[in-house]
């Protein structure tokens, strides 16, 4: 996995690219738009990580570039200023995500990952069927069983359960629930979500001896069977 | 320019309308002055010739008197009362019991006694009318009298005219004058109501309000523009110290979080035994605290400024807070705490989905945190006329009335009690986006119990 960092901040840039790298991700850096924008147009990277504001070009328009040459590298957009309306321009442009600085790294990491995984599953068909483990879902028929036994699941269990099924393996922070499943973008500062993530872990980690869902201290929640790591395997 | 759009009684009080009044008495003042010249310098003049006349006939036949007696006096009087071409001079003599001597009137006038004086009657003529004279009576030898007199008729009609004239003329301008004035008020009226109505725009916290500019370049407008460059400072210093506060905060969470990357860092590298670990969890779960405080502030301050109204649409205030009820469910059910959401009906308003998600969130997040095991908290929406209700009531210990007008206050946070595991800030950003929405945000004990609600007009779109 190939990333590309475009941060003219050097505390910043070196700050992600070390935890990345420590993720096993490998990682290039440019400190300015023109060059991140060259990188971005003659290299292949899985995720681009782009600040909004950069000397030369922005990262805006960097994005658009890239789209306008029909080159659909995910991209997540840094931005210092928090605004409303920046997180909206920065989806219009086409970028994938957009994260408001500062930020936590393992916000960041799940996010990387989140889109690096979302980049291996559109290369194959999209499937109506979604399995970790024993455990399937049906998205056509809206059904769900864990080892040939049905679950039965209000409908925001159901979302919560598809989010976390998409994200197998993965990190997945409280702000990702709340944005994917709730659309939600703000933080509500408390533990919420964590209440529909125990409730949904009783029913379908409950009487299994394996559990499926756990929480990932100071991250957040990863939906993984015990044997497989895909987390500590990003290539 | 309606009268009934104006309350008339405040106007009559009205600066403006005084003066006016003021400048009404004046007028009529002048305008009297004005005829009272006028009719010395005519109707007077005229008195004065005739006045002139007449003496001088008196001091003529005085003098014929004197010079020929009785029978001379007598005499010359028939001759004057025969003499056709002066028609319009009366002369009467009579003796003590006014039994008449000489003269053209069948009778002496009845009371017109006193000699040396003016009088003035009327004289009944051939044709049944009347006509009036001026007359002066003078007394001859032992208890005769001679009367002189003037048929005025040209000069009583000028009088009568005069008269009409100032009764109409002082009328007009009284009339002129009060309408006028009344106008000129309510045109005052006008200009000082709209620097009240922005003025009172601004008390209610839109400091954005500026006071609307005629071009006339008259004192109102000056005052107007003078206001307005005050207000543009107020703002910038308001916006000033936002601003130093948001730069606190940010540059305050820049630092913090590297130092919570930092503690996360050490955290995942494992090599800590147990006590050093669980202290380094501490220190992230504080960190992440801290965090929170300062993404609350920037988060009420970026609300405060005004920033999200731009990207107000029309959303479903119901379904907002059904999603807002089906996220808190859980929490309740888990503290024993009955959630009710009474918000079956589509209530659409102008506003923010994520702003009044994040304020009816807030709300219930406080309640469920206060209400005792096996309490309730009930989410409504009553529909009114031009605006929606939205209703948290709970069971719990409620507010103390004298902390009451404290939440109603900015940046005031409630005692220790019920603020313990929150920022205390909570209320305080429910109060930010309900004044983005141009609502009201009203704090009741209910005892027991306390009950939030948020008042939104239904479209801010002309508020703006």
């Amino acid at each position: 996995m190939r990333l590309l960092i475009i941060e003219d901040d050097k505390n910043v840039a070196s700050f992600v690219s070390k935890g990345l790298q420590q993720a096993g991700y490998m990682v290039d850096i440019a400190d300015n738009g023109k060059d991140g924008l060259f990188l971005a147009t003659t290299e292949t990277y899985d995720v681009i990580i782009a600040d909004r504001m950069l000397p030369g070009v922005d990262g805006l328009t960097i994005i658009r570039t890239l789209r306008a040459s029909d080159i659909t590298i995910p991209v997540i957009i840094l931005s210092a200023l928090g605004e409303v309306d920046d997180r909206v321009d920065g989806l219009k442009s086409g970028g994938d995500d957009y994260l408001a600085k500062p930020f936590a790294f393992s916000e960041l990491h799940a996010r990387v990952e989140a889109l690096t995984r979302r980049q291996r599953d559109s290369r194959g068909a999209e499937s109506s069927v979604l399995e970790i483990g024993d455990l399937r879902m049906d998205l056509l028929r809206r059904q769900v069983e864990r080892a040939g036994r049905k679950i039965e699941l209000q409908p925001k269990e159901f979302e919560l359960l598809e989010f976390l099924m998409r994200h197998g393996g993965q990190v997945v922070t409280r702000t990702m629930l709340l944005e994917g499943v709730w659309r939600y973008h703000f933080d509500p500062q408390t533990n919420v979500i964590d209440v529909h993530i125990s409730r949904l872990r009783a029913k379908i980690d409950k009487g299994f001896e394996q559990p499926l869902l756990h929480t990932v201290r100071g991250a957040g929640y990863r939906l993984e069977t015990g044997d497989v790591n895909l987390s500590s395997d990003p290539a | 320019m309606a009268l009934d759009t104006v309350n008339v009684r405040l106007l009559l009080r009205t600066s403006t309308f005084q003066l006016s009044v003021r400048y009404m008495l004046l007028f009529t003042i002048s305008v009297l002055v004005l005829f009272g010249i006028l009719y010395w310098s005519t109707v007077g003049s005229l008195y004065r010739e005739i006045n002139a006349t007449i003496e001088a006939e008196i001091s003529g036949l005085a003098e014929q008197y004197e010079r020929q007696g009785l029978s001379g006096l007598i005499d010359v009087v028939a001759k004057r009362v025969q003499r056709k071409q002066d028609e319009r001079s009366i002369y009467l003599f009579a003796d003590s019991s006014l039994r008449l001597l000489a003269g053209n009137m069948d009778h002496w006038p009845q009371d017109l006694l006193a000699t040396g004086r003016w009088f003035e009657f009327n004289k009944a003529t051939a044709n049944g009318g009347t006509v009036p004279v001026r007359a002066k009576v003078l007394s001859v030898g032992r208890n005769l009298r001679l009367l002189v007199g003037r048929e005025i008729h040209e000069l009583a009609e000028l009088k009568r005219v005069f008269k009409r004239a100032a009764i109409l003329g002082i009328g007009a301008v009284l009339l002129v004058a009060f309408t006028g004035g009344l106008f000129i008020s309510i045109a005052a009226e006008r200009r000082v109501s709209m620097i009240n109505r922005t003025a009172r725009q601004i008390i209610e916290g839109d400091l954005s309000q500026r006071i609307p500019l005629i071009g006339s370049r008259d004192e109102y407008d000056s005052l107007a523009i003078n206001i307005n460059a005050m207000l543009d400072q107020i703002e910038a210093l308001l916006s000033g110290i936002r601003h130093v506060g948001d730069s606190i905060a940010h540059d305050l969470k820049t630092p913090l979080t590297r130092l919570r990357n930092k503690l996360e860092e050490l955290s995942v590298d494992g090599s800590r035994d147990g006590t050093q670990q669980i202290g380094l969890n501490k220190c992230i779960e504080e960190s992440d605290r801290l965090l929170a405080t300062f993404n609350a502030l920037l988060r009420i301050a970026q609300i405060e400024s005004g920033a999200y109204r731009s990207a107000f649409r029309t959303i479903d205030l119901a379904e907002i807070a059904r999603d807002a009820f089906d996220l808190y469910q859980p929490t309740a059910e888990e503290k024993q705490i009955t959630l009710a959401c009474h918000c079956d009906y589509t209530e659409r308003l102008f506003g923010d989905r994520e702003l009044l998600a994040q304020a009816i969130m807030n709300l219930l997040d406080n309640s469920i945190k206060y209400v005792p095991v096996g309490g309730h908290v009930e989410l409504a929406i009553q529909s009114e006329s031009d605006r929606v209700k939205l209703t948290v009531a709970d069971s719990g210990p409620g507010i103390p009335e004298d902390e009451i007008t404290n939440v109603e206050r900015r940046f005031v946070r409630l005692d220790q009690a019920r603020s313990e595991s929150g920022n205390g800030l909570g209320l305080t950003l429910v109060r930010a986006v309900v004044e983005q929405h141009r609502g009201r945000m009203i704090v009741e004990n209910t005892d027991p119990g306390l009950r939030v609600s948020l008042e939104l007009p239904r479209s801010t779109l002309g508020a703006q």
